[in-house]
Formats: structure tokens, C-alpha cells, sequence
């Protein structure tokens, strides 16, 4: 981020060190609860110090003196640190003008990195200093964009003004009345579909590091973003070549316990199929024909035709891109998640239409990733694995660490050559050569947690925002079969 | 007391602010008020941790100072006239001031370094390091004569030949401190309102509830619901409580004994919003696992908006296991 917007000023400098009591103050390193304390603008880049523990309670009559000594101290320290003034270099700050009748900021001078996510260009007609009306593109932010600068201190925001003020100090423009926060948060909220609530989720991602847009471009000119590809119908339909060497693969493994069990007949699988590569030939096929009550969400849901829609408050209003996703303004990528933003205490839990509608326009979700660096986590998995394989000589923790190889690693390849040959008799003495690395099937509890399609939603009461997604699950497809 | 004298809430989109440092100090310490932070902390812009101004008020927080007499609403969508052109210049000039003198405080800072910086780098420092330097060569050079019993090694020569090498560190000191330029200066971009000269709350200013629900200004409490949430938050205020939002702990709010700066809460509150509604043997046995997962009590609030009184009902494991 900007070095400049995080430097503490020579003025916080000065007044903090004059100061004796702070001596004290930062070298006391008991654990508090948000200890403000340890955020005093002494330090020259102040560190956020970790959460501790509080007190039970105050002793009686309101605590005893040292009690009120710890309470005065840390409330000393949230005061102080909230009374930092908010300043910036002038090589630094950027200049805008609020203009209410659009409810825009267009920016006159950009500067800092923060720019590269925010604002868009509109081309808008402009009075030249001849007189004439020209039609010239400029920088423009929206309501909470500009809140957001201002509040963080990278903007210096005028209001749009019918009186000439003249520039007769130090800022390299000046179009209107200089604005405080506190008349950015009171004009601009409540313009252009903005509310507090929205506004605090987004000043949330945004301190996060997200680069945030709007989902519903608010004029012709904002930049839409891209839509999302088409998924593939491959992980759907059940002629998939995905599907078909998964299934092929899952039988094999059967297929071998089978050997080594001895065991002729499984119960389970009552059906023998010598066609392997026939499409209209497998458990999974002959399962979906028993299906004939359609089922799935594919299948629409019934909406009775004389039922009149109200505006559904869960539309997905912010877009949000992960900091490592290449962003550019003009023409954003696909986002890599969508928010909707509620009221606590007046939406209540969305209807099953409401999330369907988020569904359908949400993109389908790739298949969780196998954990392969975390052994201690994918130990279960890891573990059944070995036991399907008869390998005396494959020691565990290699097992675990590797699971993706651990059907064809190398060190077991005099094992496989005589399972390979033992199957191919089976096989009606065909040459089946079996997939030399077999894509493994992901988890099917954690395909089924993550759902095929996400919605995500932040809720946000009197100005405490929890985020909680609904996962659509797909209970009547992979990776059941 | 005096509505002059009263702590400003400012009111925007019916939302509540406190905007300035010293009334949030007043709120919490002497109202048990706290409000909560929402804004973005200048300087620590890129966490959440720490949250700066504007304090949001809770619709029961505001509700609950304006009836006390402690505060009053500003309506401050209206406070914001425009500036002649007179006090432009004012405000002008104090910035001008500001910057001049910042300004001053570098030049007086960038002056008491540099003596520092020249101290390292001082006639007295280098004669102190030389003589430093040429005790470990004598040293060296006792050892190695012990060695060799006296072989002939002039200290004076050995001395002369080891100057170059401290010369040679000395010169690749950076010894000019970086010298402040005038045209840096920092630009403070104020976050209440009440530093201009031109803003007028006094003209929309309501020292009482109606009177801002009058001038739509402000809607709570508005409903049954609302009557509720706001009888259990003002019986709870009274008793000495201090509350905070409890929509994460799957409550209505947090109750704590003490300013919650320092101390935890007992007790995650529900309100209910009739004394004859029935609560299910369900909703009994999930807030008594959340409040044994959360070390709190769970308190059931029943708000009888008839008599306007408020009857709690606590629950706790048995402990029977």
C-alpha cells in the first residue's frame, strides 16, 4: 500500500512524545481484550497488537482503583488513536468533486496505487475556457468509492458549488467547498442505491485488500464484468470421458479387493459388464433409468403463474476479485465472488426462489481440491487407500503424503504388473490397459459441503457484519456413482 | 439539562453517528453508551481489527440518550450551508497556517538528527574507534611478540599501514542526513464536521424523539418489535449493564457487567416480544448449548408491552451428566 498514508506525521510525533504516561503505557505487555493501548501513534509504524483476555468483572462500586486505572488506560488509548488526524502528503493526495446531482466524484488529480481498482471513466460534456461544449472522459467514482478514499485519507473531496472560491493556497485544485468525512458519510450514503449497510461491507473488503465493483452497473457507462465461461456440460453428462474413466477406475479397485478376497460375487454389484467402454453400460446408467421422478436442480422449481414476485432483496450486489486476481478496471474478469448485502433485522432468511435466482446466474464451482499437503488432514483418506492396496513394502507416512500416486507410483510397480495381469484375465482375456495415473475422485462429503453453486451473504446489524454463504448440494449426481 | 449543553447525534439516512472524540468519551464513560466503530482508522487503513470514527449508535443506543436528555439528534443532512466566500478564506488560511507550521516542526526535527548523526560521525568519535583499533593491534601484535620473542615488527610502521583501512569505513558512512524539502507538507483531511466554520447544526436540531420522528428524521421505535428490543435494552441500561449487539453470538445483545473494553459479558440476551409466547423445549436446549459454548448465561428478556416491564428467565445446564 501506500507508504505515505500509513507514516504518522510529524505532528502525531511530536505530540506523542512529550508524553510520559505512554512510557509506561507501552511497556505494560498484559493481554487485554482489543487492547488500544498497544496503538498508540508512538511507534513509528504502529503494530496490531493480538487479542487477550479481559476480566471477569469489576469488583464492587464500579471496580477497584486498579480496575479503573486499566479501564482509564485503555479508553485513553482508543481516544487517543482515534483522534490521529487524518493526513497525507500532498505529493500523495488525490482531488475529486462531489457532484450530488449525479451522485458521481469525478477526479481531478489521481494518484496512489489505491486508484488502480477504483473509479471508472465517463465521457461527460465539459464547458471549455472558450466557452464551447466538449465531450471529454473523466475519472469517476461512485458513492462508496469516494467514501471510502476520503475516509482513508487518499482523497480530498470538494463539493460542487455554485460560488467561485479561488485557489489561493495550497491545493492544486479547488472546485466547491472542501468536504469532511463526516459530510462525505451524511451526503453521499443513501445516493445511487448505496446504504450504510452496503457501504460498511464494502469499506470491510476493501480493508481486506478485495477489489470491489458493483454487480448491477449503475449507468451505461460503468464497466460491466465479464460473464462467467460456460461450464462444460463434461462433468454432467455421464458419457463424459471424466466420468467414464472414474467409473472405470472405482470397479477396478473393486475388482481388486475381489482378488484378493476371493470372492467371486459381490453382492453389491450384482452385474457384470463385459462391454467396459460402451457408453449405455455401467451401474450409473442403469441407476439414473430406475430415476423416473425427475429430480435435481436442474429440474425448475414450481413458481404458481398467478403469483406475483416482490423485489427480492437478495441480489447480489458487490463483485469482489481477490488481490491476486489481474484486475483492470475497464474490462474486469469475471468476478471471483458475489455479495449480497441484507439488513439483519429487516430481511428475513431468503425463500428457496430467492436462492435459486442467485444460483442460476452463480457459476458452477470446481470440484474441492484434494488436500495433498496437509497429511494430518487427508489421513482418513489416506488411510482407506492403503488399505485397498495389498503393498506390505509402502510405508504409511509416504502413503499419506502422496496419495495422488499411491495407485501407480513407481516402488509398486512389481505389485501392479501381476495385478494388471490378474485383471486382464479377468477381463475376458482382454487387453485392458488400466489408466496409467487415474484422476482420482474428490471426497464425496466435501463435494457434497461445498455444493455445486454458492451464494454468498453478509448480514449486517447496526453495523456488525456477519458473512455466511448457502452451498446448492447435488445429492442426485457425482460422486455417488 | 440545557439541549444546548447535550452531546450532537447526528442523524443521516436514520442512522445515528457520533463524530467527535470527546463525546464519545462522554457517552461511554458517563452514559455507558458505546456505540461502535465502523470507519476506516487513518494510517492503519488496511485491517479491520482496529476501527476508527464514525461511532454508529445502535437505533436503542440513540433512542435511549435522546430520551435521557442526554444527547440530541442533529438532522445533518441540513446542517451543510454554503460557505461564503469569507469564511472560504478562513478556512484557507488555516490550512496555510497548518502547513507553515508543520513545516516549522521539520525544520526544528530535521536540525536535531542531523547533530545526532554528525556525533557518529565526529573528530571524537573516529579518535575513540582509532584508539580502540590500535589497542586490539597492540594486543595482537603483544601476542604475536611473544611468539616470535621481539622479531623485529615496528608498531609504529604496523600502526601507519592499518590507518588507510578505518579511513576507508569511515568515508562509506552515508554523513549527510537527507535534508527536508518545503514542498513537503501533509494535507489533514478532518472527519467531524464541527471544525468548519460553517456548519450550522443548531438550525435542525430535535431534543426529543417525536420531535425527530415528526420531521422524519428518525423512525425507532416503530413497531411491536421495536417497543420490545428497546424496553429490555433501557431496563437493562438502568440496572447498570452495559450492552453491546449480540447478533454473534445468536442473541439481541451482549450483556456486560463492565465497560467491555475490559471485561466479558455474562450474558447473551433474547428478546421475546409478548409475555404469553410460547418457547419451544427446542429453542430452550440450542441457547443453553450456545451459552455453554460462549461462557455466557442465556437470558430469555419477555417484554409486556401493556404493563411495560420486562421479566427475564435465564438458562443453564443442569449439569445432571
Amino acid at each position: 500500500m501506500d507508504d505515505n498514508l500509513e507514516k504518522p506525521t510529524a505532528e502525531l510525533k511530536a505530540e506523542a512524545g512529550d508524553d510520559l504516561a505512554e512510557e509506561d503505557q507501552s511497556s505494560g505487555d498484559e493481554d487485554q481484550g482489543l487492547d488500544w493501548t498497544k496503538l498508540m501513534p508512538k511507534a513509528a509504524r504502529p503494530v496490531i497488537p493480538k487479542r487477550g483476555d479481559k476480566e471477569y468483572e469489576p469488583s464492587k462500586k464500579g471496580g477497584s482503583g486498579l480496575q479503573q486505572h486499566i479501564l482509564q488506560r485503555s479508553r485513553n488509548a482508543m481516544f487517543e488513536a482515534l483522534r490521529a488526524d487524518r493526513t497525507i502528503s500532498n505529493k500523495s493526495l488525490s482531488y475529486g468533486t462531489w457532484h450530488p446531482s449525479i451522485a458521481r466524484v469525478s477526479v481531478t488529480v489521481a494518484r496512489g496505487t489505491v486508484m488502480g481498482t477504483i473509479g471508472h471513466s465517463v465521457p461527460r460534456e465539459t464547458v471549455m475556457p472558450n466557452g464551447n461544449l466538449k465531450t471529454q472522459k473523466r475519472l469517476e467514482l461512485l458513492p462508496e468509492e469516494a467514501i471510502y478514499l476520503i475516509e482513508r485519507g487518499s482523497l480530498l473531496c470538494w463539493k460542487e458549488s455554485e460560488m467561485e472560491y479561488l485557489n489561493e493556497c495550497i491545493f492544486e485544485s479547488v472546485s466547491g467547498s472542501p468536504m469532511t468525512v463526516q459530510q462525505a458519510y451524511t451526503e453521499m450514503i443513501g445516493k445511487e442505491d448505496l446504504t450504510m449497510d452496503r457501504y460498511q461491507v464494502y469499506a470491510y473488503l476493501k480493508r481486506l485488500g478485495y477489489a470491489v465493483t458493483r454487480t448491477k452497473p449503475p449507468s451505461i457507462f460503468y464497466p460491466t464484468a465479464a460473464p462467467y465461461p460456460l461450464s462444460s456440460t463434461a462433468s454432467f453428462s455421464p458419457l463424459s470421458i471424466v466420468g467414464r474413466i472414474s467409473a472405470l477406475f472405482s470397479s477396478w479397485i473393486s475388482k481388486i479387493s475381489f482378488l484378493f478376497l476371493r470372492n467371486t460375487f459381490n453382492w453389491w454389484r450384482p452385474l457384470q459388464f463385459s462391454n467396459w467402454f460402451k457408453k449405455d453400460k455401467n451401474y450409473a446408467f442403469i441407476f439414473r433409468s430406475l430415476r423416473f421422478i425427475p429430480s435435481g436442480n436442474k429440474v425448475p422449481i414450481y413458481i404458481p403463474p398467478e403469483t406475483k414476485l416482490p423485489l427480492s432483496p437478495y441480489e447480489p450486489f458487490f463483485n469482489l476479485y481477490k488481490p491476486p486476481t489481474p484486475f483492470r478496471k475497464s474490462a474486469p474478469p469475471p468476478p471471483d465472488y458475489q455479495m449480497v448485502v441484507v439488513n439483519a433485522r429487516t430481511t428475513p432468511m431468503p425463500s428457496l426462489r430467492e436462492l435459486t435466482a442467485i444460483y442460476d446466474n452463480a457459476p458452477e464451482l470446481l470440484p474441492p481440491q484434494r488436500r495433498v499437503r496437509n497429511p494430518p488432514q487427508a489421513q482418513g483418506v489416506s488411510y482407506k487407500k492403503s488399505a485397498t492396496n495389498p503393498n506390505p513394502n509402502a510405508l504409511p507416512d509416504t502413503q499419506s503424503q502422496k496419495p495422488d500416486q499411491s495407485t501407480a507410483s513407481p516402488s509398486q510397480s512389481s505389485e501392479k504388473s501381476s495385478i494388471i495381469s490378474g485383471l486382464a484375465s479377468w477381463f475376458h482375456r482382454k487387453p485392458a490397459p488400466p489408466p496409467a495415473k487415474p484422476q482420482r475422485k474428490p471426497n464425496p462429503f466435501a463435494v457434497l459441503r461445498q455444493g455445486k453453486k454458492t451464494a454468498i451473504i453478509a448480514t449486517v446489524d447496526a453495523g456488525t457484519i456477519n458473512i455466511f454463504r448457502f452451498a446448492q448440494g447435488a445429492f442426485e449426481v457425482d460422486p455417488w456413482f | 439539562m440545557n439541549p444546548q449543553h447535550r452531546i450532537p447525534i447526528r442523524v443521516a439516512n436514520k442512522r445515528a453517528y457520533v463524530w467527535d472524540v470527546d463525546d464519545l468519551d462522554k457517552i461511554r464513560s458517563e452514559h455507558r453508551i458505546c456505540g461502535l466503530l465502523v470507519g476506516t482508522l487513518p494510517h492503519l487503513s488496511q485491517q479491520n481489527v482496529f476501527l476508527g470514527l464514525p461511532a454508529q449508535l445502535s437505533p436503542e443506543e440513540a433512542t435511549l440518550l435522546v430520551e435521557k436528555e442526554y444527547a440530541v439528534f442533529v438532522d445533518d443532512t441540513n446542517a451543510y450551508p454554503e460557505p461564503s466566500l469569507g469564511q472560504f478564506q478562513q478556512w484557507c488560511a488555516e490550512q496555510q497556517r497548518y502547513i507553515k507550521h508543520q513545516q516549522e516542526i521539520l525544520k526544528s526535527e530535521s536540525t536535531k538528527p542531523s547533530d545526532v548523526a554528525q556525533l557518529a560521525v565526529s573528530e571524537a568519535a573516529v579518535r575513540k574507534r582509532k584508539e580502540r583499533e590500535l589497542k586490539r593491534q597492540q594486543k595482537a601484535l603483544e601476542l604475536r611478540g611473544i611468539q616470535e620473542d621481539g622479531g623485529g615488527v615496528d608498531v609504529e610502521s604496523f600502526q601507519l599501514a592499518s590507518t588507510p583501512s578505518v579511513e576507508v569505513e569511515h568515508s562509506i558512512r552515508p554523513t549527510t542526513p537527507s535534508t527536508s524539502e518545503p514542498s513537503h507538507y501533509n494535507i489533514s483531511i478532518a472527519a467531524s464536521s464541527s471544525v468548519l466554520s460553517w456548519y450550522d447544526p443548531d438550525s435542525c436540531t430535535f431534543p426529543t424523539i417525536e420531535a425527530a420522528q415528526a420531521a422524519d428524521i428518525w423512525d425507532f421505535p416503530s413497531n411491536i418489535k421495536d417497543r420490545a428490543r428497546y424496553g429490555v435494552f433501557k431496563d437493562l441500561w438502568e440496572q447498570g449493564y452495559f450492552l453491546g449487539g449480540g447478533i454473534r453470538f445468536g442473541g439481541d445483545y451482549l450483556v456486560y457487567p463492565g465497560d467491555p473494553l475490559r471485561y466479558h459479558s455474562h450474558f447473551c440476551a433474547t428478546v421475546i416480544e409478548s409475555p404469553t409466547y410460547a418457547i419451544h423445549p427446542m429453542e430452550i436446549v440450542a441457547h443453553g448449548r450456545l451459552g455453554t459454548a460462549t461462557k455466557k448465561t442465556h437470558l430469555l428478556c419477555g417484554w409486556d408491552d401493556e404493563q411495560k416491564t420486562v421479566s427475564y428467565l435465564s438458562i443453564e445446564w443442569a449439569g445432571f451428566g
